[in-house]
């Protein structure tokens, strides 16, 4: 008893010993970079060099990330996706959910532990269409005990790239003159910040391959010329083996998979990247859907062609099960149903919801208001009528159900947490004339026993996704659409966990750098989401959505049409008044009309002057 | 697109039942003027001339109808090639067209007195016109003469024929989501209805229900007209819209996004004329959409205060002899052409009318109903005046009002 006692605490010290502090001190700013082969563009460097650094660390180590904002007309932020964040909620990222934006010229210290998380995740800003313009990169988190074996470990980083800026593309699509919200059409699949990419590989060895897709909008379809990937881990869950010939991935997914290659070198093979099409708003003809990167066995052997597939035959990630075979959540304590939607509000431009509610930024960050809200902290309305926030209390079981009424493919990601896939029901076609398909409580598929689980999940067309996880990581969680463009058009909801733990909490309370960064952006730390911090109740002048367009007449319709019937019947009148009003003089008037010469057409007019006027 | 635009072009019906009524105007002037020269003196050659008229005018509406239906057919099988993408813009310019055309058309056709009256003119002139000018010529002169009757309702139906055919052309291709397919119904309909009522009311019942009827049919050709000025700059908005938006936002939907909420002043997500059925109707008559720009809506009213405008000063001259505030100045006087020909007229009398018109009467037809040269006497005695008055006043259209 006293031996074991020993050997855990010696374990805990040897544990404690080895984990590092990893410092870095990171500087934004702009550079130009030719990334597919195509077009100069500005891209958003660190500390002057692009792409992003990776980020690799060991379970348990303290990362200690200084952000300097380095650009003179915009903040920004960084996130760690899938990160937990356990007792660091404020350093999640998302501006005016879990922290204040980063102004220019200012630093953030984000200063958090990895003792959660395993795997494969990635880091990026989360401000407005940042990380399009290239600031983000992959963030790996080694385990000693990983449970698979393998030789060597590489990252794969897939991602689209545009040819113009988002603060260009952004302003195209946030507009009235894109009513469809019709997303920016990217220009080409990059694949580890390059197209048409060379890895060099070993004959018979066992590559662990981290793929994260770091894109902004389009899954992809990715596959190996005759190699089969062994699926090991995904978004930072180990799952039990399972083969397949191809993935798909959709954006902020991660898939690790394990390749074994062959033991020749007499030829090389074709790494296929394929966009989604089904996700673009139209294909234009010049777009290449089909990317090919390569696997080089040997430099001197040709670069292989394109490989071309019968069928998309991709691995269905729900069927997935984790390693650890956690077992289904029971029924749920709380049940949180949306419904995805695409609409135009009033000034014509097309934004996405969560029941008609699309995500506007509260005036205080949400954590704040749940850091300084006290005991009201625990009712929803103090964090705004627009920023469509939850609380969840402590330990449930919550109960996500998505139905999308849209009629594309969503990815929605959700901080904080992985969660169970309970349901994800098939697509729901709208050009066979299938209709939105919305989650049936008493009639759905039996729940899996051991649920995949992960951080981003997609819902399939008119479809509809089921969700659970436990509400045991107090903090601010973001749960949102991963397309960039969605997010911008408000595709988020806000879950404000156990607040009374937050408050309760020693290492979540703000910190003085994260004061200083809120005071110089001019944002308050206090109060609800109106910024009153007297009365957290009143929410008079919070940010609200703009209004839904009126159905039907509004009071200037009414006035255009009365003016246009009442000018229409006046003047039919007058045309009906004029009509049956009496002519004298008809032929006289036609001849003047038809302008002849009335000499010609007569001669001489010298006699019969007596006789009478025939009209009479 | 609905079903009614494919078979039925409501447009098209209103401007051939229109043309018909003008049409019947024009046959019965031709017989009275037969009637009156030859009717009494031969009966068989009467016979034979109004034969010649008929199958002048069947022959006439006959090619017109060819004609109109290869231009029509060649419009849509083209139509894709020529305008492509700019479609909305060409819809818009069409449909100003259409307005001017049928405005300015529609005016000087709204009474049948004056109606009858020029047909008058006209066809006495071109009478008395073959005789004379084909007096060198001698084989082409002999022939036209021999087939006067024949040619001159043949090519002054074929000449309106094409008229109604432009008119028609127009007025189809300027209804929304229209095809080809929809011009053979309403045509015979229109063909039908129009010669029906027009002989109907022209020898039936009286001038002045003829008279209800065109007045009628010519105010629906307005509310026709003012809708397809009101579209057109409908049109021209939506050409800007969908050219901003790189797409065809009208066939997305009725919905939010299918039209620019910015310069709307109202909007329906229903009844949109491309798509539900039965407002395409709505969309031909009245000039419907689903959505109101504030230029579309604009232009409805700004056609019609113009219109008013113009009809009041219309009646004023009519009944003063001049426009208000000028007494010198008429209306014709304002158009360019009347300065541009520089032929300032002296006013007809009402005895040079009498000499075109009894010169018609003079007109002679040989046995064979070859038109002979006329006898010309422009110096009648007090008696055949009063003989050919009696003859005029039996012709003249006479308003029971």
């Amino acid at each position: 008893m006293f031996l074991g006692w020993l050997a855990l605490t010696a374990a805990l010290a040897v544990q404690s010993v080895l984990a590092e502090t990893h410092v870095y001190n990171w500087t934004t700013g702009w550079g130009v970079q030719n990334v597919d082969g195509g077009k100069d563009r500005p891209v958003i460097t660190c500390n002057g060099q692009w792409p992003w650094p990776d980020v690799r660390v060991k379970k348990g180590d303290r990362i200690e990330l200084y952000l300097n904002n380095g650009f003179d007309d915009r903040n920004t932020t960084l996130h760690f996706h899938g990160m937990f964040q356990k007792n660091s909620s404020q350093m999640d990222g998302p501006p005016m959910v879990s922290q204040c934006p980063i102004g220019p010229g200012d630093t953030f210290l984000y200063n958090f532990t990895v003792d959660g998380n395993v795997g494969t995740y990635w880091y990026h800003s989360h401000t407005k269409g940042q990380y399009q313009d290239g600031m983000r990169g992959a963030f790996v988190i080694e385990d000693d005990d990983f449970p698979y074996d393998y030789d060597e470990d590489v990252v794969l980083q897939l991602g689209e790239w545009y040819h113009d800026v988002a603060d260009v593309l952004n302003k195209d699509f946030m507009s009235v003159y894109n009513p469809t919200g019709a997303e920016p059409i990217p220009q080409n699949l990059i694949m580890n910040n390059t197209r048409n990419m060379t890895w060099e590989v070993e004959p018979d060895t066992t590559y662990l391959l981290r793929i994260v897709n770091t894109g902004g909008f389009v899954s992809q379809y990715l596959w190996i010329e005759d190699h089969e990937m062994t699926v090991v881990e995904v978004d930072g869950v180990y799952t039990e083996k399972n083969t397949t010939d191809m993935l798909y991935i959709t954006t902020a997914q991660r898939y690790a998979v394990l390749i074994h290659t062959k033991n020749g070198t007499s030829k090389n093979f074709a790494i296929m990247q394929k966009f989604d099409d089904t996700m673009l708003d139209l294909v234009p003809s010049d777009l290449q859907l089909n990317t090919t990167n390569y696997m080089v066995y040997n430099k001197d052997v040709a670069l292989p062609e394109q490989n071309y597939v019968d069928e998309l035959d991709i691995l269905d990630d729900f069927y997935l099960v984790p390693h650890d075979k956690v077992e289904a959540y029971g029924d749920p304590d709380y049940q949180i149903v949306v419904n995805v939607t695409m609409d135009n509000l009033r000034s014509g431009i097309n934004y996405a919801f969560f029941n008609n509610l699309t995500y506007t930024e509260p005036k205080v960050p949400t954590l704040l208001t749940a850091l300084s809200a006290g005991d009201d902290a625990v009712n929803a309305e103090v964090y705004g009528s627009n920023t469509h926030a939850y609380v969840l209390e402590k330990d449930e079981i919550i109960e996500i159900v998505l139905n999308n009424q849209d009629t594309g493919t969503h990815p929605f990601h959700l901080h904080g947490h992985v969660f169970q896939a309970m349901v994800r029901d098939q697509a729901y076609d709208d050009a066979l004339g299938e209709v939105p398909h919305p989650y049936l409580e008493d009639d759905h598929p039996a729940f899996p026993e051991y649920p995949m689980m992960r951080d981003t999940l997609y819902v399939r067309p008119q479809s509809n996704f089921v969700v659970r996880f436990k509400a045991d990581n107090p903090g601010v969680w973001f749960f949102h659409c991963h397309i960039e463009w969605h997010l911008t058009q408000g595709l988020a909801i806000v879950l404000i966990e156990d607040p009374l733990s937050i408050q309760a909490s020693h290492g979540q309370q703000l910190t003085d750098n994260h004061k200083n960064v809120c005071k110089n952006v001019g944002i308050p730390t206090k109060g609800n989401a109106a910024g009153n911090s007297q009365d957290y109740m009143n929410l008079a002048g919070e940010n609200v959505q703009e209004k839904f367009i009126p159905t039907g007449f509004t009071a200037k319709g009414i006035v255009a049409m009365t003016f246009s019937c009442l000018a229409a019947i006046l003047g039919l009148i007058t045309i009906a008044f004029y009509g049956l009003m009496d002519i004298k003089n008809v032929e006289e008037k036609v001849v003047h009309d038809l302008d002849l010469d009335i000499t010609e057409l007569v001669g001489q007019d010298d006699s019969a002057s007596e006789i009478r006027d025939v009209t009479k | 697109m609905a079903k009614g635009s494919k078979v039925f072009n409501v447009s098209v019906f209103f401007v051939v039942f229109r043309e018909c009524l003008e049409a019947v105007v024009i046959v019965s002037v031709l017989l009275s003027f037969l009637k009156q020269s030859v009717g009494q003196q031969d009966v068989n050659i009467y016979k034979r001339l109004r034969k010649q008229v008929w199958i002048g005018v069947a022959a006439g509406l006959f090619i017109c109808l060819a004609i109109g239906g290869g231009f029509i057919g060649a419009y849509y099988s083209l139509q894709n090639d020529i305008f492509g993408s700019a479609e909305d813009l060409w819809e818009g310019i069409f449909c100003m067209i259409a307005t001017v055309m049928i405005s300015i058309m529609g005016i000087a056709m709204l009474r049948v007195n004056k109606l009858q009256a020029k047909w008058r003119v006209k066809i006495a002139r071109a009478l008395l016109d073959i005789p004379e000018r084909k007096r060198d010529r001698f084989k082409i002169g002999h022939l036209t003469r021999r087939y006067a009757m024949f040619l001159l309702p043949f090519f002054t139906v074929l000449r309106e024929g094409l008229e109604a055919v432009v008119f028609v052309a127009g007025a189809g291709i300027t209804t929304q989501g229209s095809s080809a397919s929809a011009y053979p119904l309403p045509v015979v309909v229109g063909l039908i209805a129009g010669t029906a009522v027009g002989v109907l009311l022209y020898y039936g019942t009286s001038k002045s229900s003829m008279q209800v009827f065109l007045v009628a049919s010519t105010c629906i050709l307005y509310l026709i007209s003012a809708g397809l000025f009101s579209r057109g700059a409908w049109y021209f908005e939506n050409y800007r819209y969908n050219k901003a938006t790189g797409g065809d936002a009208s066939e997305s939907g009725d919905g939010n996004g299918s039209y620019n909420i910015r310069k709307a002043v109202y909007h329906v997500n229903c009844c949109n004329p491309e798509l539900d059925n039965g407002w395409d109707i709505f969309n031909a008559l009245l000039g419907w959409q689903n959505t109101g720009y504030l230029s579309s809506m604009l232009c409805y009213n700004i056609y019609w205060l113009v219109l008013m405008i113009v009809v009041g000063l219309m009646m004023f001259e009519e009944k003063k002899g001049h426009l208000p505030f000028c007494k010198h100045l008429t209306l014709r006087q304002l158009s360019p052409t009347y300065w541009l020909k520089n032929k300032k007229k002296d006013e007809l009398t009402q005895t040079q009318k009498d000499e075109l018109f009894k010169k018609v009467e003079k007109l002679n037809f040989n046995e064979d109903g070859e038109l002979g040269q006329t006898a010309i006497d422009t110096h009648c005695d007090s008696n055949a005046s009063e003989n050919s008055k009696s003859k005029l006043e039996a012709n003249v259209v006479t308003m029971s009002k």
